[in-house]
């Protein structure tokens, strides 16, 4: 059971880690069929991956509901959305509008999930203003160096900023194509090394986080 | 508690209707000022606008409604654009809570400019698996999205004549508010795939596309509303970005006014706090 639990899918992960990782260098034919058979399974467990987090979603929310935990009320009401909307989808057959008429799935997409997460989105310009009052303060050279940055970039962001003071269109783009790319690059450089080597690990086993802590 | 101090504990309800209102007024009585055109918007715009007639441009619209404001401006700019051009537009979406918008942003600008579905354009909707799509359309765009967003076979489009792979599209233009986004339309579509991108995305992540842009990874950057608002100046419709860039001018100049006054008041309780330490010893 060990071996079941344990190797196998520790081989597994090394041979197509090893093989996908050199399929890239290869453009033979046979390779190149290879990917294609790889992506479309990749599609189907991402489809598996979505059935999955919607019933662990539901699990969660259901043992909230079960035990009467702190705002059990709002998963009875994402329990009344999610059924909902996956019924109305299910009647729709998926589509939000049909020849250009919209579908009952469609309204509900339409009038609520658009307006609710764009309000969520647009709220945020009040909460960046409120915090920045309150934390955006000059407390030390580098967060002095930080704030005139800001205040040059919000000021070329805008025409007004621009007809205020012409020369910060020219200064913000030069902030954001030399001081922000440059650092910018050098985390990327940072952040490739930490996956490849993160990677290698994977496939040779080192780590096996992703294994899960079940009982051997 | 001295003025300075009861100045930054101020109630946060003060703050969230100064940005009301900064937001609300100029989109009542709107200024128009005018909007210098950048080159990170130029270069999606200009490839665009040189591509021959009958080209294959495909449109990513990864993004969800909490988008919308941003990245809707866009999509429609480019897809005004782009049918003007009559090139071939294939649409897709690799967020599937974005299907219904993108749905509706294809439509109605199709519908605006008089094209056919299957003919002129296609909305292929969305497939599962991420990232994992642009690789799988990018070895066969038929066994990735078999069907186009209505159901119809998407094997003998007209629309879709002689384009077999990503290697068929002549120019891709990802729309992203995140992962997915233009980052994995770089990595596993025009790295291995090598045709042109450029790329739209959200006022906060413009700044970390840069280094692709710089590297000439993307083409071209539409960033935020202002990006928006610059693709609008240059298509000469100005519509929903432009309207909108009054408001955010005001609501910049409104938090760095707030930002200073902070200041101030923080360096004036400082010096007071200073001047009482030295006084008491």
């Amino acid at each position: 059971m060990i071996a079941l639990r344990r190797q196998l899918p520790l081989l597994i992960t090394m041979v197509t880690g090893l093989v996908m990782a050199g399929q890239y260098y290869v453009p033979h034919p046979a390779s190149e069929q290879l990917l294609t058979t790889v992506t479309k399974w990749l599609q189907i467990i991402g489809g598996f991956a979505l059935v999955l987090g919607i019933t662990s979603l539901f699990h969660v929310h259901a043992a909230k509901i079960r035990r009467k935990e702190a705002g059990w009320g709002y998963s009875l009401m994402l329990y009344a959305g999610m059924l909902g909307t996956i019924v109305v989808g299910l009647w729709n057959g998926g589509k939000e509008s049909i020849d250009g008429a919209m579908t009952s799935f469609g309204w509900v997409y339409s009038y609520t999930l658009v307006p609710l997460q764009g309000t969520m989105f647009a709220i945020l310009a009040f909460f960046i203003a409120s915090a920045a009052y309150r934390s955006f303060r000059a407390r030390s050279r580098e967060a002095a160096v930080l704030l005139i940055a800001a205040v040059i970039v919000m000021m070329g962001r805008v025409p007004l900023g621009e007809y205020l003071l012409p020369i910060s269109g020219d200064l913000s783009s030069w902030i954001l194509n030399v001081l922000n790319a440059s650092v910018r690059r050098a985390i990327l450089i940072g952040v490739s090394l930490g996956a490849v080597a993160l990677s290698f690990k994977i496939i040779f086993g080192v780590e096996r986080s992703y294994l899960g802590g079940g009982k051997e | 508690m001295t003025f300075a101090e009861r100045m930054l504990r101020i109630d946060r309800r003060i703050i969230f209707l100064v940005i009301g209102l900064c937001t609300l007024f100029p989109l009542l009585f709107p200024v128009g000022l005018p909007i210098r055109i950048s080159s990170e918007v130029r270069g999606v715009f200009d490839y665009i606008d040189n591509l021959p007639e009958g080209s294959v441009f495909l449109l990513s619209l990864d993004f969800d409604p909490a988008s919308k404001p941003e990245l809707y401006p866009q999509a429609i700019a480019i897809l005004r654009h782009a049918f003007h051009k009559n090139v071939r537009v294939i649409a897709m979406t690799l967020w599937v809570s974005g299907t219904g918008l993108a749905d509706s942003i294809v439509s109605q600008t199709a519908k605006e400019a008089g094209k056919e579905n299957g003919k002129d354009y296609v909305f292929l909707g969305w497939s599962p698996g991420g990232s994992a799509v642009i690789l799988n359309m990018g070895q066969d765009l038929y066994t990735a999205f078999p069907a186009d967003y209505g159901g119809k076979a998407t094997k003998g489009m007209p629309v879709l004549a002689g384009v077999q792979n990503l290697r068929d599209v002549t120019y891709a233009v990802s729309l992203g508010a995140g992962n997915p986004g233009v980052e994995a339309w770089y990595v596993f579509g025009k790295d291995k795939y090598k045709f042109e991108l450029g790329g739209g995305c959200t006022g906060v992540m413009a700044p970390g596309l840069y280094p692709l842009l710089r590297s000439g990874q993307i083409n071209g950057l539409i960033g935020g509303l202002r990006g928006a608002a610059e693709y609008e100046t240059l298509i000469g419709q100005k519509g929903k970005a432009v309207a909108g860039m009054d408001a955010q001018s005001a609501t910049h100049l409104a938090i760095i006014v707030l930002v200073a006054i902070c200041n101030v008041f923080y360096f004036t309780m400082r010096r007071q706090q200073r001047r009482q330490e030295r006084m008491g010893s």
